[in-house]
């Protein structure tokens, strides 16, 4: 046994060893007792005597039980108690160092949170590293009869399942409601390999032409309707008019799917009948799971073979098949931000721990002679190390405790602020991991603040510091550990204040680019006359007139037009275009456009330009010829130096289809904002609504709502809403009104990812700005007190007071001027990882750096202009004080 | 640590408990602390008392090692013994020790 173990066990077997020990202690006594009596003394004399002798009993007990104790966890433990006591004494000292490192840590933990649930936490499902999607690039819809193809043939996969957006009406007591939900095939929900709650999911029959008025809904959609009863099991919604069983529910958090139409409560089975054969109806997400030991790259060569064989088989179909692994599909995006962010809060953690150092350089500077004492009784070197970094890792302990505090509140405040987009974002809490994480986080930052200090306090020489003198070199040492510190400070705040800026320019950029429309007034909201009598084919146009006519009759309203998908956040759905009398190109690509259907007025209402022709009118109605409008941008790119309006097209038809329906050209307007902000503008075609056989006719979900757009007097259109409700309801209570939103509102949600990350890149920033100029206003007062009877001299000897501050500014510019032009080149290089976040700017934008430049060195200046202008006023008498 | 008095250079109570078993072989604790007092022929102030902690010590780092014997009022107690390695030990540290008193009685002697 060793002697380490032995020590480690004497701790346990304490009860045995105190028995041992009071045994021997008797024995002691009873023999010096003895000895006693036969030098003559009397019982009681001799009694007296041998307690004398032996000493005091508890006092050796105490001694016994300390020297077999493990002498690591002895010396650990004073350590903490001299480190508690040095924190006692310097009470506001110490809470400004954990004040400072808590909420630096408590957004590092906030940031690891996020970043642990979004991207490495795996998704909900079963084995969910194996789940991928099957899509065209990756990312487009598949049509059924491609997908039914893949399923029977690719060997890659344990299963696939396919799913197609549902909006769907559910009558609920106050009046219909619009939710998402998902046609599902059969393989698709067992896929995920996630139990429902309650019930079972729909079986083979529900997917093979039985009764497919099955319906799985979410917990909290259980919770709603049923309140959470177990016979909702049975019972049946009405669903688009129609009436649905409800066979289970899923477990509460249950998401699916987790990248595109996320906020789903109901799955019910993809309709057996009426599936497109048409193999361009793409409407279908493709999931998954590869099958064991199969790798994504092997099951990417299954889907690429075989996808290349239909092709040659149906032409211009089965395309650029990509297999992507589902999580990479649904984070992959938030990733590089999401790094970046958190680079940003490491970084103010580091700025922290460089003040934090400050601090406790100068409080080391203070506990000299306290050292030289104990290194002249006998101290190691060892020991003074060892008993600063444990006050320091108490303080980074206590911060962490700060820290986590704050992050149960960062937590809250950064979902509250995340954009709608950001996924999972539900999922983000303080969990194990992440507290581990800040624990190391503390540990580490505990470690790298206290170990200068600690061997700074641990280098003086006795001798010297028993004297009153100062060590000159030792002062020397400390003043370049700290004159670094401060460069690098101001090095790393450059850095995130460039990351900021970038993102400034970025924002501005964005906001500066002219959607095309003016969405300043217009209320807009989509109604759907699914379910409803209005949804007939001959009812459906007279009804949406009427509804145009009664809005344009609402007090303060302007214009009034509706189009089939709202721009930025609607459904967005591309077809292809033909032009008469062009052959198409031999590869076999189509010209993509937008496909926007509108009532006329719509570019009125929005204040779109309309740059040559007209827009639709009423009269542009089935029977008369087929008109279209484009967009400038497709005018400019098809026929340059020509008049587009009076051509004719084909959109969404094939051109060797044997009934062309050939649309006029009537009109060209500005390129507006279409799916989302960043990515470009134009390439629309419009199509009247009253000329579209499926806007008027289809019975099916996708077709049968539109997104009204009500311009109405400058601020009006916030207050107009339960005017619009009562007008709907009256016409027909079964008729939908959802997705209230003004036109404001969907471009400033259009812009929230990049305003986020300017929002916490700035507080990085902003935080970074304010520690710096602390830790440079600590260092130069420092500085300044140190050399006061140096600048006394200087003043007695004739230095006027300018000469003194220009003294002082000009040393501190030296080591801000360091730490710039390091900030400089960090910058250059770490905002390259910025550059998926930038728009119209790049990283190296020489306007942000130096604008950032100037915004450091004018924080500089400040903070060291305040000691500089002390040291000024400075008595030359002081230089004859002594110390 | 130890709170019970001493007039013993600190650290060099071990020394001489070693020295002592090195001498007289197995010891009890009573007669450890007899064997000091009389070397020290009354100039030392050592409680007894605090050659246990000493002793506790010295055994777990395996320099000295214990019995169970009778003492001379029949009572069980535990008799030290010097283990090789605490052998060992000592005559290094004996070495060492005479090492720096030489030195400094050299410095003390040499008197300018």
């Amino acid at each position: 046994m060793t002697a380490r173990l032995r020590r480690l066990l004497a701790l346990f077997r304490r009860t045995r060893l105190d028995r041992e020990l009071d045994a021997e202690i008797v024995a002691h006594l009873e023999l010096a007792e003895r000895d006693a009596r036969a030098r003559g003394l009397s019982v009681e004399e001799a009694r007296r005597e041998a307690r004398q002798a032996f000493g005091g009993v508890d006092a050796v007990r105490e001694a016994h039980r300390d020297a077999r104790s493990t002498r690591a966890l002895e010396t650990l433990w004073r350590d903490v108690r001299y480190g508690l006591r040095g924190i006692r004494r310097t009470p506001l000292v110490c809470s400004i160092i954990v004040l400072v490192l808590g909420v630096a840590i408590g957004a590092n933990t906030t940031m690891l949170s996020a970043v642990e649930a979004i991207l490495v936490r795996p998704l909900g499902y079963g084995d969910a590293d194996r789940l991928v999607i099957v899509m065209h690039d990756g990312r487009a819809p598949v049509s059924y009869a491609n997908f039914d193809d893949w399923r029977r043939e690719a060997r890659s996969f344990q299963g696939m399942g396919a799913a197609e957006y549902w909006r769907v009406n559910i009558g609920l007591e106050e009046g219909a409601e619009r939710v998402l939900g998902l046609r599902v095939t059969q393989d698709l929900l067992p896929l995920l390999d996630v139990a429902p709650a309650l019930g079972r999911l729909p079986g083979a029959d529900a997917f093979a032409g039985g009764d497919d008025k099955q319906v799985v809904i979410s917990h909290g959609l259980w919770r709603r309707r049923f309140g959470g009863r177990a016979s909702a099991l049975g019972e049946t919604l009405r669903l688009d008019g129609e009436l649905y069983t409800v066979v289970a529910v899923m477990p509460p958090g249950f998401v699916f799917a987790p990248f595109w139409a996320a906020e789903s409560q109901l799955w019910a089975p993809l309709p057996h009948a009426g599936r497109p054969t048409s193999r361009t109806h793409n409407s279908l997400r493709v999931f998954a799971r590869l099958a064991p030991g199969t790798s994504l790259a092997q099951a990417q060569a299954d889907v690429t073979a075989l996808t290349t064989r239909l092709e040659s088989a149906f032409p211009h179909t089965n395309r650029n098949v990509r297999v992507v692994s589902l999580k990479e599909r649904v984070v992959g995006e938030t990733r590089m931000p999401l790094l970046v962010m958190l680079g940003g809060v490491g970084i103010v953690l580091i700025i922290a721990c460089a003040n934090v150092a400050h601090i406790l350089l100068a409080r080391a500077a203070t506990r000299r002679r306290e050292v030289a004492v104990r290194l002249a009784l006998g101290a190691t070197r060892t020991q003074i190390v060892r008993q600063f970094l444990v006050e320091s890792l108490l303080l980074a302990g206590a911060a962490a405790i700060v820290g986590v505090a704050l992050a149960i509140v960062g937590i809250d405040a950064l979902v509250a602020l995340a954009p709608p987009d950001l996924p999972r974002a539900a999922d983000i809490r303080l969990d194990l991991p992440v507290l581990l994480g800040t624990v190391a986080m503390a540990l580490t930052a505990g470690l790298g603040f206290g170990l200068a200090p600690a061997l700074q306090a641990a280098r003086p020489v006795p001798g010297e510091h028993l004297a009153a003198g100062r060590g000159a070199s030792a002062d020397r040492r400390q003043a370049a550990t700290r004159e670094l510190l401060m460069a690098s400070e101001v090095a790393l705040s450059l850095v995130l204040v460039a990351g900021a800026g970038l993102m400034v320019r970025s924002l501005a950029s964005l906001q500066a680019d002219d959607p095309a429309f003016d969405p300043g007034g217009v209320l807009s909201f989509s109604v759907s006359v699914l379910g409803s009598r209005q949804a007939d084919a001959d009812r459906r146009a007279p009804f949406y007139e009427a509804l145009v006519e009664g809005l344009a009759a609402l007090p303060g309203v302007t214009a009034v037009s509706a189009i089939n998908h709202r721009p930025l956040d609607g459904d967005l759905w591309t077809r292809g275009m033909t032009i008469e009398g062009r052959t198409a190109p031999a590869d076999g690509a189509v010209i993509g456009a937008i496909y926007r259907v509108s009532l006329p007025g719509y570019f009125t209402a929005m204040r779109i330009p309309i740059q040559r022709g007209r827009d639709f009118t009423w009269t542009d109605r089935t029977g008369t010829p087929g008109v279209a409008i484009i967009s400038d941008d497709l005018a400019r790119a098809h026929w340059p130096g020509e008049e587009a309006v009076g051509k004719r097209i084909l959109f969404g038809q094939a051109a060797s289809d044997p009934e062309p329906r050939w649309l006029t050209i009537v009109g060209v307007v500005a390129d507006a904002a279409g799916r989302t902000w960043e990515d470009g503008r134009g390439s629309e075609v419009y199509l009247p609504f009253l000329q579209s056989a499926e806007y008027a006719t289809s019975p099916t979900a996708p077709f049968s709502y539109l997104s009204f757009m009500v311009r109405t007097e400058p601020g009006r259109e916030g207050a107009l809403m339960p005017a619009v409700r009562r007008l709907v309801a009256g016409m027909d209570r079964d008729v939908a009104v959802s997705d209230v939103a003004t036109m404001e509102e969907v471009v400033s949600r259009a812009l929230a990812r990049p305003r986020f990350q300017l929002t916490l890149l700035a507080v990085c920033a902003a935080v970074a700005l304010l520690l710096a100029a602390a830790g440079i206003y600590g260092v130069v007062s420092y500085a300044v007190t140190r050399r006061t009877r140096e600048i006394g001299l200087r003043m007695a000897l004739g230095a006027q007071r300018g000469d003194v501050r220009t003294m002082v500014l000009r040393q501190s510019a030296r080591h801000v001027g360091l730490g710039v032009g390091a900030g400089l080149i960090g910058a250059m290089l770490i905002t390259r990882l910025m550059t998926g976040l930038l728009h119209g700017v790049t990283p190296g934008d020489p306007l942000t750096l130096g604008m950032s430049t100037l915004v450091l060195s004018a924080v500089a200046l400040l903070a060291s202009s305040v000691p500089a202008w002390r040291a000024s006023r400075t008595a030359p008498v002081v230089a004859l004080r002594d110390e | 640590m130890t709170k019970t008095k001493s007039d013993i250079p600190h650290g060099t109570l071990d020394l001489l408990i070693l020295r002592t078993l090195d001498t007289m072989g197995p010891l009890h604790g009573y007669a450890i602390a007899r064997r000091l007092e009389q070397v020290g022929g009354g100039t030392t102030r050592l409680s007894q008392g605090a050659v246990y902690p000493a002793l506790i010590r010295l055994e777990q780092q395996e320099l000295i090692r214990t019995q169970w014997g009778l003492s001379e009022t029949n009572r069980e107690v535990k008799f030290y013994e010097l283990t090789p390695p605490g052998a060992a030990h000592l005559r290094k540290e004996i070495a060492s020790w005479e090492q720096s008193t030489a030195l400094i009685a050299k410095f003390l002697g040499a008197r300018p």
